[in-house]
């Protein structure tokens, strides 16, 4: 029967690849905003803590962070779908409960941020346990996410495990495979969420400092736990080292570090574009060990390439308009 | 069939369900909502209406809290539980149709940004800017409808695209334009419904009757969606290739089911619009708002259910099952099986058939289950069903494994029913017992007074005959399975189809 193939990539992979990457890397921005912030705001050293302006300035753009976190995980995963289906359906199949149970979690935590924001300031336990429940529900998801995309990298366990279970409530039992890695994740936002508080507060010396506490912390944890989740890689470590994966770690390391030189004397911009700079560099390292996990079993560069490029430039001309229009309406409400 | 099997307790129809409805009864709001406030907004800024301007502002805040939660992480649900019940199906789709996705993803940021803006614009930006805003919300929402309508209607009419293979031609199927018309007019429905509930809580007191003129208002937009539809789904209907409509009204219950149930609940939406929305604006209460959205979300929900439904065998028409089997790559299965094909196994086999042919509509015991339908057979019977299953009234998709792997699924199924003959299941004898008989091993195919019903040619044929018939009942036809009942059951059903023809 001669129907049309589905097996193919409607645009070169490596454009597909870049794409994933700085979107991907734009949604840990938001979402590293969100969760650190939540972290900060609950364990930052503020005295008067929801009296503080930067406190209430992040309390009320969490909705507006937690939308941009959403909105921007939808084409790095739409991208990771296209290319690597088999194993992260596969995965998330495995795991059907956990994964499903991810869409009511973020409705609560949404509409806990809602409250946050619309809350009096002078009720301030209520906002401590919403603000609890926010972060309790980030980690889960956080927690799954690291789980299933560590096992989708584990073609031959999937199996294994699928001969014991089909009811969708395993999770990934490797834990030694992603813990270290979900804990660098966690860090990684604490540190991102340091960088934010210290912007948004770099008029108030106190709010300021809580920043930079949380920032260079952050950064030397994540810095530890990424260390170690690179020890758990055992045979891998050296394939990805062959590959020059080393030299974009190091570089990404060295911008993370000196951001903080910027950071200190407030030079923001800079110290912000070194932030997501090394970002991208550490979702490119963690892209590459996906490659190589995976080498045994998927190469997607055999996948067929037959390009759609109409559609391809459909997609740009409207993606360029929705950064025009997005900047227009902003620029409208900050004017205004 | 690289995909393992998700052994849910709840079925997948239900889950999907479930997710699907509640998205599209937000997200089409999200669209019509976004119509409904910015075209009131320029009507009352024009006739300086301050109630009017309250009124929007306080839905605007609903507006936002349930479309940029809800419908915006339902819609997640629904990639989310698509990709665990039929991954090879969103395969299909994402492969195809990335690009469309990554451009609805555009309108989408654009749709977010610009709530966010209107939202907690009302007192910050002017009210030129504020209306342009809600202006770009509203066309961005549309556009993004637009773009998901290509997606969702080829799973329906892929059109010439099974030939063709061009991208384009998959976007503009035959079904797209119809379908779009319809989802606006749900969407400007839904506006009228949702708009018609805030105002029912409406607090403000009733000023030269603002509150009474809202109801009008918001009955009338309720009213145009609704009427929109009606030609709109004749259009959609016809649009339908007639093989598939022709099917359904013939052997497919439940997309037809749900159509009818679907006029009811139009019907009573109308009803209640005109009476307490136009007639007896005042007596519009939050029970007759809440009745008229239960109205809408099952009006929606039969469609959703009719489109679902209509669509089997296929998953996406003529090209993949509903059980995910690629209609390409039947004639590799026929000859080498499915098990051979799988890339996730479980060392049951007949197990893994089941998940493979069977689990993306049935459960054994739960939703649509096979246990009952078989109980009181026997394994010749069973695999006599699988090997013809496509004979079967309902549409569904044929078994094209091996004649071992029949025999393997067969097997597994019986292993799980209730072994006992059907007079003691049932506790029948006689005429009775022989009308279950030919319900259990029948009507599979050959439904009384309804789908290919032969009891006509059976009538006064006389007990030889009754006898002969029986025993060669799998000479009549490839899929006409062998009668492998007991003696019991073959005097009963003798029995039964002696009294044929006396009763009206």
């Amino acid at each position: 029967m001669n129907l049309p193939d589905y097996n193919f990539l409607s645009a070169p992979l490596p454009l597909i690849t870049l794409l994933h990457i700085f979107t991907f890397s734009l949604h840990l921005i938001a979402m590293n905003f969100m969760l650190g912030g939540v972290i900060i705001v609950l364990w930052g050293g503020f005295n008067n803590r929801w009296e503080d302006l930067t406190v209430q300035k992040f309390v009320k753009l969490f909705p507006t962070a937690m939308a941009a976190t959403i909105s921007l995980g939808i084409p790095p995963f739409l991208f990771l779908q296209l290319v690597y289906s088999k194993q992260v359906y596969a995965a998330a199949i495995m795991s059907g409960w956990f994964w499903l149970m991810i869409i009511p979690v973020l409705v609560v935590t949404y509409y806990c941020f809602y409250s946050v924001s619309f809350s009096q300031k002078t009720n301030k336990q209520y906002r401590r346990l919403l603000l609890w429940v926010v972060l309790l529900g980030l980690l889960y998801v956080s927690f799954i996410y690291s789980s299933i995309f560590s096992m989708a990298e584990r073609p031959a366990f999937m199996k294994s495990l699928y001969t014991l279970h089909q009811s969708g409530v395993m999770l990934n039992t490797n834990f030694g495979d992603y813990l270290f890695r979900w804990g660098h994740m966690v860090f990684g936002a604490i540190t991102i969420g340091g960088f934010f508080i210290g912007l948004v507060g770099r008029d108030n010396a106190q709010a300021f400092s809580v920043g930079k506490t949380f920032f260079l912390g952050g950064m030397i944890v994540t810095a530890l736990l990424g260390t170690l989740y690179l020890f758990t890689l055992n045979e891998y470590w050296a394939v990805l080292m062959r590959r020059g994966t080393l030299y974009f770690l190091s570089l990404g390391i060295i911008l993370s570090f000196s951001s903080l030189h910027f950071f200190f004397r407030k030079k923001f911009m800079i110290s912000g574009t070194m932030v997501f700079a090394s970002l991208i560099t550490m979702v490119t390292t963690r892209h590459s060990l996906r490659l190589v996990r995976l080498a045994e079993d998927f190469d997607p560069s055999l996948i067929k390439i037959d390009p759609q490029w109409s559609i391809v430039f459909f997609f740009l001309f409207f993606f360029v308009l929705a950064i025009a229009l997005i900047g227009y309406m902003l620029r409208l409400y900050f004017n205004d | 069939m690289h995909y393992p099997f998700w052994d849910s307790s709840i079925s997948y129809g239900l889950l999907m369900g479930c997710i699907a409805v509640l998205h599209v009864f937000i997200s089409h709001f999200a669209i019509g909502g976004g119509l409904y406030l910015v075209w009131q907004e320029t009507l009352a800024r024009k006739s300086g209406d301050q109630q009017g301007l309250d009124f929007l502002e306080r839905l605007s805040k609903f507006f936002v809290l349930l479309t940029l939660v809800m419908g915006a992480l339902s819609g997640v649900g629904i990639w989310f539980i698509i990709g665990l019940i039929n991954p090879a199906a969103t395969e299909v789709l994402i492969h195809n149709f990335v690009w469309f996705w990554a451009t609805e993803w555009t309108f989408f940021i654009i749709e977010i940004t610009a709530a966010i803006i209107y939202f907690y614009g009302w007192k910050t930006l002017s009210a030129k800017n504020h209306i342009i805003v809600g202006w770009i919300y509203f066309a961005s929402a549309w556009m993004s409808l637009f773009v998901i309508n290509g997606i969702i209607t080829f799973m329906l009419t892929p059109g010439d695209w099974l030939t063709t293979g061009n991208i384009w031609d998959a976007f503009f199927n035959p079904t797209f334009w119809p379908s779009l018309v319809f989802r606006t007019g749900m969407s400007v429905m839904l506006a009228g419904f949702y708009a018609l509930l805030i105002a029912s809580r409406y607090p403000a007191p009733d000023f030269d009757g603002f509150k009474e003129r809202l109801v009008r208002k918001n009955a009338l937009w309720g009213l145009t969606g609704l009427i929109l539809l009606v030609p709109s789904f004749v259009w959609y209907w016809k649009a339908i290739p007639t093989e598939i409509t022709t099917n359904a009204l013939a052997m497919m219950k439940i997309p037809i089911t749900s159509m009818h149930q679907g006029y009811w609940y139009a019907g009573a939406a109308a009803l209640l619009l005109i009476v307490f929305g136009l007639i007896l604006p005042r007596r519009c209460s939050t029970v007759v708002a809440v009745a008229l959205m239960i109205c809408g979300l099952m009006l929606f929900a039969k469609f959703e259910w009719f489109r679902e439904s209509i669509r089997k065998p296929y998953a996406i028409g003529g090209y993949m099952f509903a059980n995910a089997v690629e209609v390409a790559h039947t004639p590799t299965y026929q000859s080498e099986g499915y098990l051979k094909h799988m890339t996730f196994r479980t060392g049951d086999d007949g197990a893994d058939l089941f998940r493979r042919a069977c689990q993306s509509c049935h459960t054994m015991e739960g939703s649509r289950a096979l246990k009952p339908v078989f109980d009181g057979t026997d394994k010749e019977f069973i695999a006599a069903i699988i090997k013809g299953v496509e004979a079967l009234k309902g549409n569904m998709p044929p078994f094209y494994g091996t004649e071992e792997e029949a025999r393997l699924l067969a097997n597994y199924i019986y292993d799980k029913i209730d072994k006992r003959p059907l007079s003691e299941i049932y506790g029948l004898h006689g005429a009775p017992l022989g009308k279950k008989v030919f319900e259990v091993r029948c009507g599979k195919c050959h439904e009384m007074g309804g789908y290919n019903d032969k009891t006509a040619s059976l009538i006064a044929i006389g007990e030889t005959g009754y006898e002969e018939f029986i025993d060669t009942a799998d000479d009549y036809g490839e899929a006409m399975p062998a009668f492998t009942g007991d003696e019991a059951e073959k005097e009963a059903l003798i029995e039964f189809l002696k009294t044929l023809g006396h009763h009206p």
